[in-house]
């Protein structure tokens, strides 16, 4: 009962954001300079050819009115096509204005639903790496406030903070793929490809984690029925595994839906860096090709992931603490 | 209890001259002093002393339970001849098996993201682990059943957050009892309970120990409470046990000087009625303060969408100037909104209140600020309501600040003048409260309250986080400023021997509606409404009552103030509750010599006085 007018209303929000975002992104982009069909035919197609591509596309039409045909398609799970991109394979573009393959470009659709499911697989995967490390440590540090643990995790954090990503992808793959040979690391043909990428980004987010762990885990430890379990007569296992961590974990789970969040829309210079064929490699090369549907398109799947992710956290929030059941 | 047979007639707990330390900045400060005792197997012993005589810290000894920079420096805890000092091991054994804990604060007390009921469970399971999962169940709902938790079969599946503070307390007791320990250190138990919730509370305490025979430590700071609830009495004081007797012969007979002392000083209710300031104000002139029909509610989203807290109904009274009125009930009963109402942080739903014959519900943000000069506040809580950055002098002038009064040297004579006027220091100008005692800081809330030379103070408990000493000495202040500057009080409080000493006319609030307003001695003497008399019936004295509490009070707590049924919201609690109870409210009467009561039983009794006088 709760849980689905929760969902309903949650929902129902969600969409607002998502067609708010739409909108935004759609206006943007038909303000920055650069006419996406100068691109497309290529600078030496004559003016006249592009002004009939652009009315053919309906790119002449005021604002609203195009903004309206899109949401109406994306109602429909049509997110366009892309400018640039034939559906076989390399783009398209530079002289060939009159190539009639032209017609045949990717549905936007396709492109992210090709590329989505490995930026999932890697942030999944980097993810638990990052509970793998920060958990222990977070934990360990929190239990012991002022202390060896807690300074370890301070200084740990510290160090991991100050490694830029790209330095770390580099020296990572230099050594563990190049020199050892023990993992593959440009481009895709496998889930080994995913590894090192994941380490990098594990390394990148296990600071936050390690800090929220401490201080939440520090912060339960400090109050009453904690203090007092053990007048109670429970093990300082049960005190810890049953009643600190649990209470810890709301802090923790709203972190971890942010950081997803994040992994999701803008793994940009990792996949970049290991040419991992994922949705930032995607974003990058759309934004290089103004390619402009398939920009919206991620964006606003990006924004529709963000918005599940939150209600999922908001789910679990309550699920731990029934308190936040308001 | 396997022990019982064995030791019936050995002492069950035996103290041997048990000292505790506190070490802080290299100097040692003993806390305890050779500390001895016997406790007996099914005993109940109270404990009593004033604050800071180191009762929490004895029950913490007991329980092994001391941390740095508090430790146990020499001495004995044996328990059935075993001492739980050398034998840490031992005493870890038997914590919340043997040796069971409930301290002063239930709120706080379990995990707030688990049900009351799995705590229960895991709790008897983690100290007799031979106990079936099933058979704990059954245990905790029984023993919920036991302490009048009602619907204890649903509420077993709740958690801390849906219980109020009296059923949190019983089920910490639960949960102390529910592995048949055969000692409980019972540490302020009742202290931030309602005194008919308190009392409830100290009757199960008993019937508990008839029934499970617990011997148990219950350690108090009032002494009736301790008087009541044990067989024999300690007396603690600075540390050291200063006597030790039955209840009867420790009032009769008491030996050492500070408990002479600690019952000479006791408030009264009923016994010595000069105390009582039964001064009717002159009612001829204009209220100073008048309310009228004063409502206020709160939406709140509850379990089955939105709801509405009435939190405020039917509130009427009028304050003369120079009147002392108190405002007693509960805690939950609205007190504090209808203080909100009342200073016009909030206004009302319905209903006006007038402040010297304006309307304060209505009057504009900047008349409000204006008025606002002319009625202070003084809070309750004398840690959280003082800046702890400010230096006294400047919290002192701020409010003058505000308000454009004086240049710079004026506000600092005035400030000054305030600090001598309630007996704080003038060297403590520049520095911090942080470092004042409590009684301190509500003589430095108190004087910022007057510097703005108001005509009214509205106290909000205001000495209720004082011990008795303390309170009698703010209360002797309040009574020369009232004298001097002509103050009007209005007292909100739970504590009915204050109201008794310095009111002369007093409102009783119940679920939010005044149920009685009366003169001091007609209330205490001849209450007109059945919850005025379960409140005296509850209330903590040595002296003979004038109301029994077996008579005044039916099992329960107020109903939740969220969908009230229609009808007297007494109905519940009533010992006379009839069939017109739960159709019609009562409104207030009047019962002659301007006392009024909301029930129907006393309706017909008096004058047709007019209804606000
Ligand atoms: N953890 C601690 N650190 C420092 N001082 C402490 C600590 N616990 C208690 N004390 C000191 O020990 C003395 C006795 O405190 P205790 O809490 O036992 O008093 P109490 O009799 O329980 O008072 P109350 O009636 O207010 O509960 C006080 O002077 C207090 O300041
Ligand atoms: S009106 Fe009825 S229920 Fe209410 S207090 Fe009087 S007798 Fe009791
Ligand atoms: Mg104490």
């Amino acid at each position: 009962m709760f849980i689905a007018s929760f969902l309903a209303r949650r929902l129902f929000q969600g969409a607002l954001i998502v067609l708010l975002v739409s909108a935004i992104i759609f206006t943007l982009l038909r303000v920055v300079p650069g006419d996406p069909v100068r691109l497309m035919a290529g600078g030496m197609a004559p003016e006249a050819l592009i002004e009939q591509i652009a009315e053919d596309m309906g790119l002449r039409d005021p604002i609203y009115q195009q903004f309206g045909r899109y949401v109406g398609g994306m109602l429909q799970g049509d997110l366009g096509q892309s400018f640039v991109r034939p559906a076989n394979g390399a783009s398209v573009g530079g002289a060939s204005f009159d190539d009639n393959t032209r017609s045949e470009r990717a549905e936007v659709w396709d492109l992210i639903a090709n590329t989505a499911p490995m930026t999932l697989q890697l942030a999944l995967l980097a993810m638990v790496f990052a509970l793998i490390i920060a958990v222990p440590i977070g934990v360990w540090g929190g239990l012991r406030p002022g202390e060896f643990p807690d300074r370890f995790a301070l200084y740990l954090s510290s160090v991991f903070v100050s490694l830029p990503n790209f330095w770390l992808g580099i020296v990572l793959a230099l050594v563990l793929s190049v020199k050892l040979k023990l993992l593959p690391a440009i481009g895709y043909d496998g889930f080994a490809y995913t590894i090192l990428p994941a380490l990098v980004l594990a390394v990148e987010i296990a600071p936050f984690i390690i800090r929220t762990l401490t201080v939440s885990v520090a912060g339960v430890m400090g109050q009453n029925f904690i203090d007092i379990a053990a007048v109670r007569g429970l093990t300082r296992n049960q005190i810890i595994f049953h009643h600190a961590l649990k209470n810890s974990a709301v802090p923790l789970l709203n972190l971890l839906g942010v950081q997803f969040s994040m992994l999701l829309g803008g793994v940009l210079v990792i996949e970049f860096i290991f040419d991992y064929p994922g949705l930032g490699l995607l974003t990058i090369n759309a934004v290089m090709q103004r390619d402009f549907p398939l920009i919206q398109g991620i964006a606003i799947v990006t924004a529709a992931a963000f918005v599940l992710i939150n209600i999922v956290v908001d789910l679990c929030a309550t699920a731990i603490d029934p308190r936040l059941e308001y | 209890m396997a022990l019982d047979t064995a030791h019936s007639t050995e002492a069950l707990l035996s103290v041997r001259g048990l000292t505790v330390t506190l070490e802080s900045e290299g100097k040692t400060r003993a806390i305890l002093e050779d500390i001895s005792f016997d406790l007996k197997p099914r005993e109940i012993l109270s404990v009593i002393g004033e604050s800071g005589s180191g009762k929490t810290v004895l029950a913490r000894a007991l329980v092994s339970w001391l941390s740095a920079p508090l430790r146990v420096t020499s001495g004995e805890v044996l328990f059935s001849g075993s001492d739980l000092i050398a034998d840490k091991a031992y005493a870890k054994s038997l914590a919340g098996r043997e040796i069971a804990y409930v301290g002063g604060n239930p709120a706080g007390a379990l995990d707030p993201t688990m049900t009351v009921g799995a705590q229960l469970v895991e709790k008897l399971r983690a100290v007799r682990p031979d106990i079936s999962a099933a058979d704990a169940k059954e245990k905790a709902i029984r023993l919920l059943g036991a302490v009048k938790i009602p619907s204890a079969e649903r509420r077993y599946h709740e958690y801390p957050f849906q219980y109020s503070g009296g059923m949190m307390q019983r089920v910490m007791i639960v949960d102390a009892l529910i592995s048949d320990p055969a000692l409980l250190i019972a540490d302020n138990i009742t202290q931030p309970l309602d005194v008919t919730v308190a009392a409830q509370i100290l009757k199960l305490m008993r019937e508990l120990n008839a029934d499970f025979s617990t011997a148990i430590l219950f350690i108090c700071s009032s002494l009736p409470v301790a008087c009541d609830a044990g067989d024999e009495v300690m007396v603690l004081h600075a540390g050291r046990v200063v006597e030790r007797q039955s209840s009867a012969n420790l009032v009769a007979k008491p030996e050492h000087t500070y408990t002479r002392q600690l019952i000479e000083e006791l408030p009264t209710l009923w016994a010595d009625d000069r105390k009582g300031r039964d001064t009717p104000p002159n009612r001829d002139q204009q209220a100073i303060m008048s309310v009228r029909g004063v409502a206020k509610y709160y939406a709140t989203r509850g379990k089955t969408g939105k709801a509405l807290v009435q939190a405020v109904r039917n509130v009427e009274f009028d304050v003369f100037p120079g009147d002392n009125f108190g405002i007693v009930g509960e805690s939950g009963c609205g007190k504090s909104s209808l203080l909100r109402l009342l200073t016009g942080l909030e206004r009302p739903d319905a209903g006006s209140i007038f402040f010297e014959g304006e309307n304060v519900g209505e009057a504009s943000s900047k008349r409000l600020r204006a008025l606002r000069r002319h009625f202070q506040l003084v809070l309750q809580d004398p840690y959280g309501s003082l800046p702890p950055q400010s230096a006294i002098g400047s919290i002192l002038e701020e409010p003058l600040k505000i308000h454009g009064i004086g240049d710079r040297k004026e506000r600092r004579e005035r400030a000054r003048a305030a600090m001598s006027e309630v007996g704080l220091n003038e060297a403590l100008y520049d520095s911090l409260p942080t470092g004042l005692s409590a009684g301190q800081r509500q003589r430095l809330n108190v004087a910022r309250a007057m510097i703005l030379e108001p005509r009214l103070l509205i106290m909000d408990e205001t000495l209720s986080a004082l011990d008795q000493t303390e309170q009698g000495k703010l209360l002797d202040l309040f009574e020369r400023l009232q004298a001097q500057h002509g103050f009007t009080y209005i007292f909100i409080s739970h504590d009915l021997t204050m109201v008794r000493r310095v009111c002369s006319r007093i409102a009783v609030m119940y679920l939010g509606e005044t149920v009685e307003v009366a003169p001091n001695e007609r209330l205490f003497f001849d209450p007109g409404h059945p919850y005025s008399r379960a409140l005296l019936s509850a209330a903590p004295t040595l002296e003979e009552r004038r109301y029994r509490p077996e008579d005044c009070l039916l099992e329960g707590e107020p109903p939740s103030p969220i969908d009230l049924p229609p009808g007297c919201a007494f109905a519940s609690r009533c010992p006379h509750v009839f069939e017109r109870c739960h159709k019609e409210n009562p409104a207030l009467t009047s019962r002659g010599n301007h006392a009024l009561a909301a029930c129907f039983l006393d309706s017909n009794t008096g004058a047709k006085d007019s209804i606000h006088d």
